[in-house]
């Protein structure tokens, strides 16, 4: 009786699927684009920057998600107006952008110093040696360590629900409720649909990242 | 950079008028939150809302000429959300206590619960041997039969009862027949639902209560929805449709009157009551 109820509600859960990944996409978006921002601050910025970066980060990486997910739904939409949605893009988000600051800063730092110095001998400006010379190797390099930031957020969306976001999770509880049990096959269930989102995104990563390899330059093992 | 500034004001301010203007013609429609996985008072099936609460809520709107969206909680963010006045009002099966009477306004009451000991169907625990003498019980954190059972039985050392709170009843009644705990309190209607939904549970012993069940709004009812809630109330209660919609969902529920027992902690059901009294 349980499966029969689970496939007639299989198109629930993969609405509530639908919802994570749109979180998920829209939460590494916004924490890709800050997150560099923040990373190129900390290497190449003035001290004065370099500084609020690192307050910025140390303090969003201090936080657990679902507390941030309820000070942004509880105090920032006091004074501005967003929805359970926006409210979890704002607090994971900067949360992801924190944790991908440290990617990225890592990747910068593994770039050796003479490239930056070559750059410069050749005429450019340290903002286009760091665009053009830096910043494509970096994101090469950052691309095995971000798969991890990836599998991470995937699973941190399954706690937008406390500020009700209907994800997921959400969706699994309605089942739970609606038949008073099943917690372990419901749950075995969207476990493995978390899983199998989280193989195909990396396997998709993985597959970037052996494609932008540079044979015979970059040392990735022996394998 | 002055100059840009001074270039920009003006279309600035009217972007700011038109959203409160725009925001001022939403306001018409009211968000009522739900904790959707509450049966049979709300829950979700087939990606539709559902529940005595829900059906009531759309009837006492319909009634009322009021346009109502449900948005969907957890239990324990219902009460702060109201507070905070992310939503509207509550729509639930919410137990009336004077804790909540402080932060909240209630409607009148229009269901009364007592509560169940439930424990596995193979148990022979009965009602005093399943709540204590080394007893231990759940119950959901932040009920009232949480509170009660921390006030009454668990703080009394001659009593020696353990008390576990759950986020929610599925995973105490879960835990139960896991075998660790002997017993597990909620109120009546959750109670009869689990039974007939087919777990192996039956019902030890009853707390008779008379816990009154109402809506809630802001504070201070700054929307003034109390009087036109306690009016659909009644009207629904009046024609009927509300024992229609309690024997949708319970068939086997006895409608009480409405309003049912009115405690005087409660300053909205004092002097005229909106909607009801005047």
């Amino acid at each position: 009786m349980i499966f029969e109820t689970l496939i007639s509600q299989m198109p629930y859960l993969a609405h509530g699927l639908a919802v994570a990944i749109g979180l998920l996409v829209c939460l590494l978006s916004l924490g890709l684009v800050l997150g560099l921002i923040l990373a190129t601050l900390e290497v190449y910025g003035h001290w004065s920057l370099r500084l609020a970066c690192v307050a910025f980060e140390r303090v969003f990486r201090g936080i657990p998600a679902i507390v941030l997910l309820l000070l942004f739904y509880y105090g920032v939409t006091d004074y501005i107006e967003m929805g359970s949605f926006t409210a979890a893009v704002l607090a994971l988000g900067l949360r992801s952008a924190a944790y991908q600051s440290q990617i990225f800063r890592g990747a910068f730092l593994s770039v050796p110093k003479g490239q930056m110095m070559a750059a410069r001998a050749m005429g450019m400006n340290k903002l286009l040696a760091i665009r053009d010379i830096v910043l494509p190797q970096a994101l090469r390099m950052s691309i095995g360590p971000w798969t991890n930031e990836f599998s991470s957020e995937l699973k941190a969306t399954s706690l937008a629900y406390v500020i009700g976001v209907v994800e997921l999770t959400r969706q699994a509880k309605y089942i739970i409720s609606n038949t008073q049990g099943n917690i372990l096959i419901v749950f075995g269930v969207v476990a493995l649909m978390y899983f199998v989102v989280n193989r195909a995104g990396n396997w998709a990563l993985y597959r970037l990242e052996n494609r932008l390899a540079l044979p015979g330059f970059e040392h990735r093992g022996d394998a | 950079m002055k100059s840009i500034l001074r270039k920009l004001a003006p279309a600035a301010v009217m972007l700011a008028m038109t959203s409160w203007g725009s925001a001022h013609a939403q306001a018409e429609t009211l968000t009522a939150g739900v904790e959707a996985a509450f049966p049979p008072w709300a829950y979700v099936e087939d990606g539709k809302y559902k529940g005595i609460a829900i059906d009531a809520m759309r009837a006492i709107a319909k009634d009322q000429g009021l346009d109502v969206e449900f948005k969907d909680l957890p239990w324990p963010s219902l009460i702060p959300a109201l507070v905070k006045g992310r939503i509207d009002m509550l729509v639930t099966g919410l137990n009336v206590t004077p804790e909540r009477a402080k932060v909240l306004d209630f409607t009148i009451p229009w269901w009364e619960n007592d509560d169940e000991i439930l424990v596995p169907k193979d148990s022979d625990k009965n009602l005093i041997t399943a709540m204590c003498c080394g007893a231990t019980v759940g119950a959901q954190g932040g009920a009232t039969q949480y509170k009660w059972l921390e006030d009454n039985l668990a703080s009394n050392d001659k009593v020696d009862m353990t008390l576990r709170g759950y986020e929610d009843y599925v995973t105490a009644i879960a835990d139960m027949l896991a075998g660790r705990l002997d017993a597990v309190v909620t109120s009546t209607d959750t109670a009869e639902d689990f039974i007939a939904k087919g777990r192996p549970i039956k019902i030890a012993g009853t707390i008779q209560q008379n816990q009154p069940q109402a809506l809630a709004v802001e504070k201070g009812d700054p929307k003034k929805l109390l009087g036109k809630i306690n009016a659909g109330i009644m009207n629904i209660y009046k024609s009927g449709e509300w024992a229609e919609i309690v024997h949708r969902y319970a068939p086997q529920s006895t409608i009480r009157e409405i309003p049912t027992t009115m405690p005087a902690y409660v300053d909205t059901y004092q002097g005229d009551i909106p909607g009801y009294t005047k």
